[in-house]
């Protein structure tokens, strides 16, 4: 690092200096849990041993990851070498980055240092910078904003960007976040948790339960009522702190002067995440309403942006906790750059024949389970009463199909295209036009006999490909033409010409 | 729903998809129909296999065999051919369009500027017989196009060109 480089050539940097004390502090700590380990009973704690040898390692390896680890922002890329054994030298072109998010764990957090994890939508091109102290996690997110040239070595003042709130942590938002019939859960995973941790120490938590609950005294039935009664207010408690944590200090901000403009989401307590979307890859906004949260008109909101998948990054997608409905559509006004309101649309009933489909659907499948397992049965392989169970279903598969026809739906709104689906969780998502980048239709004999089509929306942003299932073709097909009329004229003729197909 | 309000009329006006232009090669059913046997050659005979061997797995296997075997005997006798009368495909200066399936069919359009890269593959059984499958893929992995059973000549011009087209579009196809 000493070594001079030439004029105008970035230096590369390394990582905190703190990330030795970290470590030191953690080969310490090993020792101590190891030291324990030995002496606290007769027979040695083996869990605390291995638990011990594995921080041991897992420090040295950290210390030796300090050493090796250098990185750089040039104007036109980020750099990261690093490695001992296997040398390694990741490079990423700068407007391939889309999210920066600093992280921290409560240790290293009180050493002052953060993760910063760059990501650029594929695994193969993100990458993870461990152990810079909080100046240079700021600095670097800072200069990986569009449009900034990277800084001097000097410290640049922090203001810089003009930047509009868009939504803050209200407290209101709280109890429609906590407040779920999974709680139990929350509670359980915990509960579960401390029991293997107490066990090798040799507490049995949950035979001390029994004990204090009197298990044995009651039928089954009130014994899952008191469980229940005990559980929710901890499953409760439990979620309200885990999502104030995440959500402590939560901000969402548009940042920086147009065009190089960015959406940025700030928040937690213990670990901030701040991840900054450019709007110029900004493709579109959805509403994800899972069934009982859609009734009492709640919403989660998501951004569709390139690079940025929609499921399992939720992360990065996701832009606001779940709030009331309302307030979530004047929220996605602000969100989109150009302010419209796509997603409050009124939009186009699928025809009939895609209610009937789904009635069908909903006694087919358990009558082709059903006719399956009887095959079975017949040859000898089942027992005979397990043929009927698959038709037990039909009573909830059939509200489903209703669910579901009522929630399909399509539309145009001015620079947008808008479709909506699903039974268990609603997707409503309003994709820019020019984001598609291919059209599908589908037809099956039925829907062929029905006058209907599926219509998929290819697109490179968010879930990368969106159906509108059942349209009658009239609609499919205005839908299609109105959305990009330029590529629908490709392949759509107005009605009355004749066929011109050659061998 | 109560969140919607009665929708607007609907815009009928009297629409209809084109099909595209170019028909296979009349090589794809033979293609299809090796292909087709050959598969039911390899899963029938191994369960058929195990069948008459193992007599403990008859009660699970029979069954199995049961609609399996109509099911492959339709696949080789009328899939191949239903296949070649449905599929059709073209490939513009400013499109790739393509229709494929048989029971379900499927229209797919992608526009040039957005292809992200063009494969040309070549199987076992389509080498012997001259034929060739295209790839198109775009961003987008589900909205990618494949062209089966063209003539090995056609495939290459048909790949050539659109490579040059799509080379002197400008934008990284998002």
């Amino acid at each position: 690092m000493s070594a001079p480089f030439p004029a105008g050539e970035q230096p590369w940097r390394r990582l905190s200096i703190r990330v030795v004390y970290l470590d030191l502090i953690r080969v310490a700590i090993s020792l101590a849990t190891g030291y324990l380990g030995i002496a606290l009973g007769d027979d040695p704690v083996w869990p605390l041993i291995a638990g011990s040898c594995a921080g041991l390692f897992g420090a040295l390896v950290d210390l030796k990851r300090w050493r090796t680890t250098r990185y750089r922002i040039t104007p036109q890329r980020v750099e990261m070498r690093s490695g001992w054994l296997a040398r390694k030298h990741r490079i990423v072109a700068r407007d391939r980055i889309r999210s920066v998010d600093s992280s921290a764990r409560v240790l290293p957090r009180l050493l002052g240092l953060r993760t910063v994890q760059v990501g650029s939508g594929e695994s193969e091109s993100s990458f993870k910078l461990d152990g810079l102290d909080r100046r240079h996690a700021v600095r670097l997110q800072q200069e990986l904003m569009p449009g900034q040239a990277p800084a001097s070595e000097a410290p640049e003042p922090v203001a810089g960007d003009p930047e509009t709130v868009i939504a803050r942590l209200r407290r209101d938002w709280v109890p429609l976040n906590v407040l779920t019939v999974w709680s139990v859960f929350a509670a359980a995973s915990p509960l579960f948790g401390l029991h293997w941790l107490l066990r090798p120490v040799g507490v049995d938590l949950f035979g001390l339960g029994r004990g204090l609950l009197g298990w044995e005294s009651r039928g089954p039935a009130w014994n899952v009522i008191l469980v229940l009664l005990i559980a929710y207010p901890i499953g409760i408690g439990v979620t309200t702190v885990t999502f104030l944590i995440g959500y402590w200090n939560f901000e969402l901000v548009r940042k920086g002067t147009p065009p190089d403009t960015a959406l940025v989401t700030r928040r937690g307590l213990l670990t901030t995440q701040t991840v900054q979307r450019t709007d110029e890859r900004l493709r579109g906004i959805a509403f994800e309403e899972p069934l009982v949260w859609r009734w009492l008109r709640l919403t989660e909101t998501k951004v569709i942006a390139t690079g940025l998948r929609q499921i399992g990054e939720s992360a990065t997608s996701g832009v606001l906790p779940r709030i009331r409905l309302g307030e979530a559509r004047d929220l996605a006004a602000k969100i989109l750059p150009d302010g419209s309101r796509p997603l409050e649309t009124a939009l186009h009933r699928h025809p009939r024949g895609a209610l009937v489909r789904r009635l069908g659907w909903a006694v087919y499948w358990p009558a082709l389970a059903s006719g399956a397992l009887l095959l079975f049965g017949l040859a000898g392989a089942l027992p005979d009463w397990v043929w009927p169970l698959p038709l037990t279903l039909v009573p909830l598969t059939v509200p489903a199909a209703v669910v579901a026809y009522r929630s399909l739906g399509h539309g145009l709104a001015g620079a947008y295209l808008v479709v909506r689906r699903g039974v268990l969780r609603r997707r409503t998502v309003a994709l820019q036009r020019r984001a598609v980048i291919g059209w599908t239709f589908e037809q099956s004999i039925f829907q062929r006999r029905g006058g209907r089509m599926t219509v998929g929306v290819a697109t490179a942003a968010g879930g990368r490909y969106y159906t509108a299932p059942d349209m009658s073709v009239e609609q499919a097909l205005a839908f299609a033409s109105g959305a990009t009329p330029e590529l629908a004229r490709r392949f759509i003729d107005p009605e009355g010409r004749p066929e011109q197909a050659q061998p | 729903m109560a969140d919607i309000s009665p929708p607007p009329p609907e815009p009928v006006d009297g629409l209809r998809l084109r099909p595209p232009r170019h028909r296979l090669d009349r090589r794809f059913i033979a293609w299809r129909t090796l292909q087709a046997l050959c598969w039911a050659v390899g899963v029938l005979g191994t369960l058929g296999a195990v069948y008459g061997y193992a007599e403990s797995t008859r009660p699970w296997l029979g069954p199995v065999l049961l609609v399996a075997g109509p099911i492959y005997a339709v696949n080789i006798a009328v899939m191949p051919t239903w296949r070649f009368l449905v599929h059709r495909w073209e490939a513009t200066d400013d499109a790739v369009y393509a229709l494929g399936g048989w029971l379900t069919r499927k229209w797919q359009i992608v526009p040039i500027s957005r292809i992200q890269s063009i494969d040309t593959e070549v199987g076992l059984i389509q080498r012997w017989l001259g034929l060739a499958t295209v790839t198109v893929t775009t961003a987008s992995s589900d909205g990618k196009i494949t062209i089966e059973g063209l003539d090995v000549r056609v495939a290459e011009a048909t790949v050539d060109r659109l490579r040059e087209v799509a080379a002197a579009t400008e934008g990284d196809a998002t």
